[in-house]
Parts: C-alpha cells; sequence; structure tokens
C-alpha cells in the first residue's frame, strides 16, 4: 500500500494535481491511500514551501510544479 | 427622464465596454500569456535558495523585495512561501518584506496600474513596493526580536530536478519576445506596423516553442495560462460593472473631501481603506480610476498610491490567513506598519508630483 499526500492550499493547479495522481493510480492498478493537505502549517511543516507537492511514502517528490499522469507513474513504479 | 433601473446598468455597462475596449486586448491578453509562462516555466528553486536560515540577511531582504515580480501571480503562491520563510527560512523580517511587495510588482499587477491609470502612477506602485517592502521587513524584525531566535534550523526539503535545463539564451529570447509583444501592442504605433510586428513575433514564439519546448511544457503553459484567465477575469469583469453601477449612485465627488488632495489627512484615509476593503486582483485598479475618481482628477495622486499600496498587501481574507500562521499582536503590527509607510508613500509622492 502505497501513502501519496498532495500539498496545496486549494487552488486550481493543486485540484488537478489531484485528479492526475488518482488517474496514475488507477492505470497502474495499484492501491494507493491519496490524502490531500490543505493546512498550511501541516504544509510548512512538511518542509515544503510551493504547491501543489508530492509526497510518496513520506519523500518528497516533486514541488512547486504540476505532474502529468505520466511523470506521475513513473515516480509511483518506483514504490512497487 | 433618469429610470431607477435601467440607468444604473447602463452605466455599469458603459464603465465595463470602456475598460475593455482601452486596455484588455492590448495588454492584459499578453500579460495574463506571460503570467503563465513564468508559473510554467521560471524554475522556483532558484530564488528559493535565497531565503534559508543561512543566507545572509541582506540578501535575502533585496530577493524578498523584487522576487515578487516572478513569484507572486497568485495568491497561493503568496501564501505558503511566506510561511515558510517565516517559519523555517530566514524569518519575519524577509517573510513580511515578500508578503508586501509581492501583489504589488507582479507583472499583471503593474502592466494594467501603468497602462490604465499612467505610467507614472504604475512605476511609482513598484518601485515604492520594492523599497518599502525592507522598511517593512526591518521594522518587523526589530520589533519582534525573538521571533527570529526560535526560527527552526530544519532548512527546507529540496530535490533536485530531474528535468534537463534549457539553455539560458533560449529562455531569454522567449520571455523578451512575450515582453516586446505586450509593450508593442500598448504603444501607440499605426495600426499596420503594429500587427506586422505583432505577427511576426507571435511566429518566432511560435518556432521557439516548436523546437525547444516539449508537448508537455506548451500544454503547462495552456493551463497556467488559462488557470490565470479563469481566476482573475471573471471577477475582474463583474467587479468593473458593478464599480460602474456605484459610479451612478456615489460619483467620484462623493469622496473628494476625503480622497482628493494630498494632505497626510486624505493619505492616510486612503490606506486604510485600502486595508480594509478587499479588492480581487487588478480590481484595484478601476476602484481606483473610477470609484474614487483618479481618472476624472478627483483623487489625488498621493491618495492613489496609498490605497495601491495598502490594498493589496491587507484584506480581510489574507489577515485570516496571517493571523493563523504569526498570530494576532504580529499580525496586527504588520497591519498597523503597512497602513503607516503606504500613508507616508503616498503624501511624498504626491507632492512631487505638485
Amino acid at each position: 500500500m502505497i501513502e501519496i499526500e498532495i500539498l496545496g492550499t486549494g487552488c486550481v493547479k493543486c485540484r488537478r494535481m489531484k485528479k492526475h495522481v488518482e488517474e496514475a493510480v488507477k492505470d497502474l492498478g495499484i492501491k494507493a491511500k491519496i490524502t490531500e493537505v490543505n493546512d498550511i502549517n501541516e504544509i510548512i511543516r512538511r518542509g515544503v514551501m510551493s504547491t501543489p507537492s508530492l509526497i510518496i511514502n513520506g519523500e518528497l517528490k516533486s514541488h512547486g510544479r504540476m505532474k502529468s499522469p505520466e511523470q506521475i507513474k513513473k515516480m509511483l513504479k518506483e514504490y512497487l | 427622464m433618469g429610470n431607477i433601473v435601467y440607468d444604473p446598468l447602463i452605466s455599469g455597462l458603459n464603465n465595463l465596454l470602456e475598460y475593455l475596449s482601452q486596455h484588455t486586448l492590448t495588454c492584459l491578453i499578453p500579460a495574463f500569456f506571460i503570467a503563465g509562462a513564468i508559473a510554467a516555466f521560471v524554475k522556483k528553486d532558484a530564488i528559493l535558495r535565497y531565503f534559508g536560515p543561512d543566507v545572509k540577511k541582506r540578501v535575502s531582504y533585496t530577493v524578498a523585495a523584487v522576487s515578487g515580480t516572478v513569484l507572486a501571480v497568485c495568491s497561493c503562491t503568496i501564501l505558503p512561501l511566506f510561511a515558510g520563510i517565516y517559519k523555517k527560512g530566514s524569518g519575519i523580517g524577509p517573510a513580511t518584506a515578500f508578503l508586501y511587495s509581492g501583489p504589488a510588482i507582479n507583472i499583471l499587477a503593474i502592466v494594467y496600474t501603468a497602462q490604465v491609470l499612467g505610467y507614472d502612477l504604475g512605476i511609482a506602485r513598484a518601485i515604492s513596493a520594492i523599497s518599502l517592502s525592507m522598511v517593512v521587513g526591518i521594522l518587523m524584525a526589530l520589533i519582534f526580536k525573538e521571533h527570529d531566535k526560535k526560527v527552526v534550523n530544519a532548512s527546507m526539503n529540496h530535490i533536485n530536478n530531474e528535468e534537463p535545463e534549457k539553455p539560458r539564451f533560449i529562455m531569454l529570447v522567449f520571455f523578451s519576445l512575450l515582453v516586446a509583444i505586450l509593450l508593442v501592442g500598448a504603444s501607440k504605433i499605426g495600426w499596420a506596423a503594429k500587427f506586422s510586428a505583432i505577427y511576426l513575433m507571435t511566429v518566432a514564439v511560435s518556432l521557439i516553442l516548436i523546437y525547444h519546448f516539449s508537448r508537455d511544457e506548451v500544454t503547462e503553459w495552456g493551463y497556467e495560462t488559462w488557470d490565470l484567465t479563469k481566476k482573475i477575469f471573471p471577477l475582474l469583469i463583474a467587479g468593473t460593472f458593478i464599480v460602474g453601477v456605484i459610479a451612478y449612485y456615489m460619483p467620484p465627488e462623493t469622496f473628494r473631501p476625503y480622497l482628493g488632495g494630498n494632505s497626510l489627512v486624505s493619505n492616510f484615509i486612503a490606506a486604510i481603506i485600502g486595508a480594509i476593503l478587499y479588492m480581487p486582483t487588478l480590481l484595484e485598479v478601476p476602484i481606483i480610476g473610477t470609484t474614487f475618481g483618479y481618472t476624472s482628477g478627483v483623487m489625488g495622486s498621493g491618495p492613489a498610491l496609498s490605497l495601491l499600496l495598502a490594498g493589496p498587501a491587507v484584506s480581510l481574507p489574507n489577515m485570516a490567513v496571517l493571523y493563523r500562521i504569526m498570530g494576532g499582536k504580529k499580525t496586527f503590527a504588520y497591519i498597523t506598519i503597512v497602513v503607516a509607510v503606504s500613508t507616508m508613500a503616498g503624501f511624498i509622492y504626491g507632492n512631487l508630483m505638485l
């Protein structure tokens, strides 16, 4: 089970990032727990200053950028 | 003669048409594309390095004062950055400096202010925001010295971007072309020369896109531009219409006793109005131009600048977030300093322009 956290303050980009993550997870047919972190203090606590950011199994994989479903799949594959 | 329902609506529509026809095509559309390109292509990591706890304060302040140009196109980038600098980076001074200057010097704000309210006010807005942000930051740092001692040394998480860098000069040419399109579009040269120049530059941009950008990157640019447009444009349209309706009931003359002239009091009132009134991005421009009558010569240039400075730096929604990040005392101090500093800036500028 992979844990994915999407950090974002609710802007358009962050919501699209969530969609892309869901798409990637579905395509790979894996089990994953997807959480959105919206609270700004929580985001900072994870050491991130720019959103949207992506954390997989506690590891920061991308920050301040949108990622395409393809790119997200590539990142997820490392954890399979 | 007057019709209670009809006339205010016409006044709103006229105002909207006036702003649209004069300013949208020539300046807003290219500006949105530039802002979108900044959001999609400028690597923020390089700039974020200057906000680390170990960086010399002098450097952090300078970067905080000017980086809003590329970092602060939307509030969803400003607030996390602010919180990060405040809690884990170079501390309260640079954080508040960034917060103050950011919204005033992003590309959309400068372009729209300069185009609609005049280049003098646009430039004054940018210069004052940059220089005063350091004053705001240093004052906050002096008042709350103890805060920075507590700042966690834990540095921020950084990851190396695996994507290959594009040659610098390509990016330079790309952005220069976009800015050139904006400037030519807004200039007062004949339409034939204008259209052919813009046409050629657009072709050049497409060639760069074809040969140096991947499909994903171009899509991302499109998305970013569309996102910004979607977020800002409808509010601006609705707002400009409402501004026109309000002008029917309250002509700018209403405000002359408070905002006309350049007295310290009128600058102060303008700064207070700016701090309390929530103005969606860019709407500060028609509010100042039409409602308060800067364009019709009612509002003085000093109060106009005070309002432009205090307005976007403080608003009710961002006060709420600030309160959650740094608590009541510091938020209150920040607002007080913003109002004071903006009043002074307006007062000085107003007297220079007389």
